[in-house]
Formats: structure tokens, sequence, C-alpha cells
């Protein structure tokens, strides 16, 4: 499955940059293609682009605060979830893509 | 009414994420030019700090601190305004900040609504404009809505409310002001208990957001002991994780002694998030021994009189830090609370035949 993702914590120096990590890793052990941005404390870092995101499947949004440019994601299938839910238990975030 | 309240934290989470970096740049240049001024006795006959005399480099860096921290309730509103209503938040929710930046007259002093102002005003804002956006508007009305309608009756409103709540707000802060100042002995004890469990309960999330911009709002107002107690605590949840596997080698598999080296590297620089993985791994244990730790370097910091003028926490801020030796004694305090008692707990668990507790915490 083809994943984007958007990770934002309120500091933005820890948490985001975690909870990416987490992500990636766990897609890459479910055989998923995943691209995660970070919208940290030095603003946007890996963007997504219209193309990664048209062509993706499902959209992660595992964010503290308000996502910055959240228009982008008008059309495809999203899951909002907090960062807390990427850190601690990221194989049960994949598994709710699978329900939904 | 769960979902609004969590999207309403959301919200705020957006405004205060924004304001970080104001309070971090004010309060430390405002810390370095005052501590200037008294390393070298520029002081009035009141013995505040006196910059009429002081060098042009320090007098300015006093005053770009000063600058930056009267944009902070403006910034504040403003963003918590456009998390939740976009871009036409950010109109009244700047202007309506900016009105609780402006001090009031209350009794003998003078008070602005400032961070509490702030918040109300930000989340007035988001509210104003989004009912507004809802306004059924004919088609050719449609393009001067968002460039005329939209800006001019939503500041109108939110700056209105915002003058009228500015007197009561300035007067609940002086009050809070005076409650902080006021506090002696057992309630400045409980106070730094009570944040320095927060800061470490959930190593970084909301609970610990909450103490920590408690915090960071109190330096605006001219209070450095309250991020005092939470540098303190925001550190020793890693640190004294990592200390407990370097002097318990035995208990701690090579993996999580790894992560003990990289929780010590994370408590240096203040991230409690440092903590996460031995808490992942083993809540029930790891979440007590780090609140002992962090209310014991809390109430220790608050004790000892340590200032802290930067919204940051950890060994890192030591150098703008007021009263450094009960700083470094409240987290070396803390690290080795936090570190007996983890390993204490874990030898326990070993030795006793029940299981390991599972789950999340």
């Amino acid at each position: 499955m083809k994943i984007v993702a958007v990770t934002a914590c309120p500091t933005g120096i820890a948490h985001t940059y975690m909870a990416a990590e987490q992500l990636e890793k766990t897609a890459k052990k479910l055989g998923h293609d995943i691209k995660v941005e970070t919208q940290g404390a030095m603003g946007i870092e890996n963007e997504l682009s219209p193309q990664d995101i048209s062509g993706a499947d499902v959209a992660i949004l595992a964010t503290d605060i308000a996502v910055e440019m959240i228009e982008r994601f008008n059309h495809v299938q999203k899951i909002q979830i907090p960062v807390q839910a990427a850190l601690k238990n990221p194989e049960a975030v994949f598994a709710q893509i699978k329900r939904a | 009414m769960k979902e609004v309240l969590q999207k309403h934290k959301q919200y705020l989470l957006t405004g205060v994420s924004h304001v970080i970096p104001f309070i971090a740049c004010g309060g430390i240049l405002i810390a370095l030019s005052v501590t200037y001024a008294f390393k070298f006795h520029l002081v009035n006959q009141h013995g505040a700090p006196d910059f009429t005399q002081a060098p042009w480099l320090v007098k300015s860096m006093m005053e770009i601190g000063v600058k930056a921290f009267e944009l902070f309730p403006a910034v504040l509103a403003g963003f918590i305004a456009y998390g939740m209503a976009g871009k036409p938040g950010l109109v009244p929710g700047f202007v309506g900040g900016f009105i609780a930046a402006v001090p009031q007259v209350v009794g003998d002093r003078n008070a602005s609504a400032g961070f509490l102002g702030a918040l109300i005003i930000g989340l007035i804002a988001g509210h104003v404009v989004n009912a507004i956006k809802k306004i059924p508007t004919p088609k050719i009305f449609r393009p001067i809505m968002p460039i005329i309608v939209l800006p001019i009756l939503s500041t109108l409103l939110v700056g209105l409310t915002m003058l009228l709540l500015n007197m009561p707000i300035a007067k609940i802060m002086v009050g809070l002001g005076h409650f902080l100042e006021e506090m002696q002995g057992s309630s400045k004890v409980l106070l730094a208990l009570l944040l320095g469990a927060m800061i470490a309960f959930d190593m970084g999330g909301p609970v610990n957001k909450a103490a920590f911009f408690f915090g960071s709002a109190m330096i605006q107002q001219g209070n450095y002991t309250i991020m005092g107690a939470c540098a303190a605590a925001i550190c020793t949840p890693p640190l004294g994780l990592g200390l407990a596997t370097l002097i318990g080698k035995k208990i701690w598999s090579n993996e999580q002694r790894e992560s003990g080296l990289a929780a010590l590297g994370m408590g240096m620089i203040g991230i409690t998030e440092g903590a996460i993985p031995f808490a992942a791994a083993d809540p029930f244990r790891v979440i007590p021994s780090i609140v002992l730790g962090s209310m014991v370097a809390a109430v220790t910091a608050m004790l000892g009189g340590v200032g802290d003028p930067a919204p940051h926490g950890g060994p890192i801020v030591l150098p703008v830090v007021s009263n450094r030796l009960m700083f470094v004694l409240a987290i070396a305090l803390g690290a080795v609370v936090t570190a007996v008692s983890i390993n204490l707990l874990k030898q326990r668990a070993e030795s006793s035949t029940t299981p390991a507790p599972q789950g999340q915490s």
C-alpha cells in the first residue's frame, strides 16, 4: 500500500521526528511504501508533493497541533491520530488502515 | 464532547508551538542583559537594573528581548485562531492578542491580560471567524467576503470583546502574581510537587506541556522560579533512567543499556522524551520512578530559588539559570532518586515469580 503521513507535536523538536521514524520503521516491516512529512520547529521538512498525496491510498496525520496546508489532503482518505499513538503503538495505527 | 475538547486542545497547542521561540528569544536576551547590569552594578536607587550607562549592545539586547515578549500575546492568540479557522483567523487573533498585551493599571501595579487574555481571545477569534464563514452569502458578494467583510467584522467583534475583557483578566493576572509571590514554604512545595509530577507523567505529552507552558508564561510575567522548578524536573527522567542502566548493569539488557546512553544525552539537552523507550517497555515501574525523581528535582529547585528565564530545561540551560549550584543539586538528586527507585522496583520484580504487568500507560 502507498501511504503518506504528517507528524507534528507542539514543541517540534523530539516527538515529531520520533513518530516519523516509528511510522517509517513499521511501514517497512509491514511492506508498505511510506513518505513522512515532518512539521517541526524547523518548519516543513521532507514535504509531500501533490503527486505523493494523489498517488497515496491513505494519509496518516499523527499531529497534536493543526496541520499546515491541510487542504492538500482534501481528496485522500485520512486517519487522524495523536502523536503518542504513532510513538507507542505504530502497528495498531496500520491495523486501523486495514479496517478503514 | 470529548472530541470538542480534543479539538480545542489542538488549537491551543498550535498557538503554543508558534510562540515558544518568541519566549526563548525574549527570555534569554532579557536575562543576559539583566545579568550584565547586575554584574557591573548598573542599578537605580530601587535596585532595579538601569541601562542608561550600559554599552550599546547590552541596552539593545534588552530592547530586542522586550519587543519579542511584547509580541507574545499577539502571536499566541493569532495562531490559536489560525489553527481553528485557517488564514482568516490570523487578523482577529493577532489584533485581539495585541490588545491583550496593553498594560492596564490595577491598583498600584501595571499588568496586562497577557497570556491568559491571549488564550481566551484566540479561541473567541477562531469561533467568531468560523461563525461568520457560515453566513450564507449570495454569489456576487462572495469575492468580497474574505477581503472585506470577514476581516473587518471579525476583528471589530473580537477587538471589542478584548477591550471589555482586558481589565477583568488583568485583575486575575495581578491576583495570580500576588499569589505566586506570597506563596511560602508548604504551598510552594505543593506547587513544585505538582509541576514535577506533571512534567514526568507523560514525558513531553500534553500534561507535561501544560506545566511547561505555565512556567513559560510566568517567565513573561517576570517570575522565573516556576520555570526553574520545571527546568530541573524536565531532564531528570531520561538522566535518571540512563544513570540506572549505568549503576545496575546486571538488571538491564544490552539493548536497554544502549538506550540508556541515548537517554543521558537527551537528558543533558532537556528532552524528557528520552525516557519514552523505557516507559513504553515497562510503564508501571518506570512512570512512578520518574514522577518521584522529577518531584524531588522540582521541589529542590523551588526551595533553592532557582530561576530559569529560558523556556527549556536540563543542564543545557545552566548558563542562563540563577542559583546554579542549587539547580545542579536539584537535577542530581532527582536523577539519583529515579535511578535508585527503578532499580529497586526492577530487582524486586525479578526476584519474585509473578509475571511483569503488561500494558500501556
